[in-house]
């Protein structure tokens, strides 16, 4: 049962169309992660759907009801800003039960679910703060607290880590995902810049470009589905190497340099071949599909990513095993082994083609 | 050679000591500061020290400090020239002025510095227009304004006009400072269900602290001192006087009472002195925010 879908939702301010039509489903208790670079309307998606931007155009649904003009405080939704937006005069307690005292809520019930929110989040002891005496990562959970207090079937986060520093990212990232589990059948809609969050947090990704969708899928289809070009450079770190290629006869592609590769079938129109940086296998450099000198290479520890530039100057990035110790400067090869994806004049990813076993 | 010079100068770096050390001329700088300081409040300090002297013995020139300090100056100024009673008038437009000023500009400048709408551009230009005024103009169309209202006579009308004083200053100042509080808190409210005047209430008014308190202590200090105006609407009645219109009472046509003005006036300006002393903190605070936003 959807709960909540989006039907041929646009935007536009004055002549300028920033959402073109779009067309989600989420499944009630979904963690759905809109995702895409900035400037891609997630946001104001997000927006639409809370009600605090009016929609120009198509209908947006929550549990099969019409929400189009209705007020943001009768959808059934709460938004945890980017920024907090906690009421800087108001303690913690005070800042979570605002909405229901406002509403005439009796006092006891007030307090009675501010205290179980506060219990979830663990910032009982914050109760009597004001937010100025709270750190980033407690102002955020007070921020999610005034959420779960209106007790929404939608929730709505707008890029709620991307104040906190990179360890207390990592850590409230986890907590999210938690808080979903805990809060049972809440559906969750999720905007982020950062695809690494979209994909430990989503059980459904959608990815924006530009008020389009490029791709709605399961968090890991985006990732060894790519749709097109766009999904298949933007998801996924390092970003996927993507090589120009010129078809040849018999399922060959040639690169650049004249080096070639056999596909297992029609490659007649293959234009782009895209390769994650884990998928290249080392090879003799006489035989090897592609090869290049190493410009750079970055130690992570567990893993090496090497940069390789290529004959034709393209640097393309590869995944060795922790240890490797590559010399910067030396020529190496590489063989296509694993999954390739191959896409059209249009970017369009092609199916079933796979790269020959020599 | 020249390049030598300026090689060896630049390797035998010379420390200069300064003429003076730092400390020094932190007393230099606060003697001037003080002697300028005293310039300043030398008629307020002569104001108080005529009000304890006898009309023959300020013109005695006997110094600030009165040879034989005289207490009858502030009896017959209390009694007698009515300042008490006009003491309480002041009180009345003081305090009525503030509260409608002060509640009038915050909503005036809630709107017009967060909401967009026809004509918004215009309304700040005429606002901005009316500054340019002077006073003087604007006194006979406003008495005639109160006059028509029933207001011409009375304690009311003088509270009224008083409260245009300084508005759209107010306005303008309430408006810079609400136009700069981020749009997700009004959003937040707005997803909590809080309508418009509520969160105007609950959420921006407390915000605005600092804004209130300069509000209230200009205000206090406008509608305190006012002279003109007050001067015009009790003229016809001398029972609803303001302080300072009770005060150029003392000058006759042939005598000038220089001791019960000088009381008058010291008993005019202890409730301004009195409130800026406790207030002073907020109202720094106040302009300083008001500057930075």
């Amino acid at each position: 049962m959807p709960g909540l879908s989006l039907k041929g939702v646009t935007k536009a301010y004055g002549a300028t169309k920033v959402i073109h039509g779009v067309d989600i489903e989420i499944d009630k208790g979904e963690f759905c992660v809109f995702v895409g670079p900035s400037g891609c309307g997630k946001s104001t998606l997000l927006r639409m759907i809370a009600g605090l931007e009016e929609i120009s155009g198509g209908d947006v649904f929550i549990n099969d009801h019409r929400v189009n003009e209705v007020d943001p405080s009768h959808r059934g939704v709460a938004m945890v800003f980017q920024t907090y937006a906690l009421y800087p005069h108001m303690s913690v307690e005070q800042n979570m039960g605002f909405g229901l005292r406002m509403n005439g809520r009796p006092k006891a019930e007030v307090a009675k679910r501010v205290e179980d929110a506060a219990k979830i989040l663990q910032i009982e002891e914050l109760l009597d703060r004001k937010p100025r005496q709270l750190s980033g990562g407690q102002r955020q959970r007070v921020a999610i607290g005034r959420a779960i207090v209106r007790d929404p079937q939608v929730f709505l986060f707008d890029e709620p880590l991307s104040n906190l520093d990179a360890e207390l990212r990592v850590a409230t990232r986890l907590e999210i995902a938690k808080l979903h589990r805990q809060l049972g059948g809440a559906t969750m809609i999720y905007v982020t810049h950062d695809q690494v969050e979209a994909m430990t947090l989503a059980t459904k990704i959608v990815v924006l470009r530009k008020g389009i969708v490029e791709q709605v899928g399961a968090p890991m289809e985006p990732y060894s589905n790519p749709a097109n070009l766009f999904v298949a450079g933007f998801i996924g770190s390092p970003k996927m190497n993507l090589i120009d290629v010129t078809p040849g006869a018999g399922g060959a592609l040639q690169f650049k340099d004249g080096r070639s590769l056999t596909t297992s079938g029609d490659a007649h129109n293959v234009a782009t071949v895209g390769v994650r940086a884990d998928q290249l296998r080392s090879a003799p450099v006489e035989s090897a599909a592609l090869t290049g000198e190493v410009s750079v290479v970055e130690r992570l520890g567990d893993a090496e990513f090497v940069y390789v530039r290529t004959g034709w100057g393209q640097e393309i990035v590869v995944r060795f095993e922790g240890g490797t110790d590559t010399p910067v400067g030396s020529t190496v090869g590489f063989d296509l082994s694993g999954r390739t994806h191959f896409f059209d004049a249009g970017g369009v990813a092609i199916k079933g083609l796979a790269v020959a076993s020599s | 050679m020249a390049l030598e010079a300026a090689s060896s100068a630049a390797s035998e770096y010379v420390i200069r000591q300064p003429l003076i050390t730092p400390r020094v001329r932190r007393w230099i700088v606060s003697a001037l500061l003080a002697a300028v300081c005293c310039i300043w409040i030398y008629p307020l300090v002569w104001m108080v020290s005529a009000s304890f002297k006898t009309n023959a013995a300020i013109f005695a020139s006997e110094g600030l400090i009165p040879s034989q300090p005289v207490f009858d100056n502030y009896l017959r100024a209390w009694n007698e020239a009515n300042i008490g009673a006009y003491f309480f008038n002041t009180l009345f437009v003081t305090v009525g002025s503030v509260l409608l000023v002060t509640i009038a500009t915050a909503m005036m400048g809630y709107v017009l510095g967060r909401r967009k709408f026809l004509g918004r551009g215009f309304i700040f230009g005429l606002l901005v227009f009316t500054m340019f005024v002077p006073q003087g103009y604007t006194i006979i169309p406003v008495f005639e304004l109160l006059s028509m209202l029933g207001l011409g006579q009375s304690l009311w009308g003088v509270m009224l006009a008083t409260t245009g004083g300084s508005f759209v200053i107010f306005v303008l100042l309430f408006a810079g400072y609400f136009s700069q509080m981020p749009d997700e808190l009004e959003e937040a409210a707005k997803m909590d269900g809080v309508g418009f005047v509520r969160t105007f209430w609950y959420v921006m008014l407390p915000l605005s602290k600092p804004i209130i308190v300069t509000v209230i202590v200009m205000q206090t200090l406008y509608a305190w001192n006012d002279f003109l105006l007050p001067l015009v609407v009790t003229l016809a009645n001398p029972a609803i006087r303001t302080l300072s219109v009770g005060v150029y009472a003392f000058k006759g046509e042939n005598f000038v009472d220089w001791g019960g003005m000088t009381a008058a006036s010291t008993i005019t300006i202890v409730p301004v002195v009195v409130l800026f002393l406790f207030l002073q903190r907020y109202f720094i605070d106040g302009l300083a925010g008001a500057v930075k936003g």
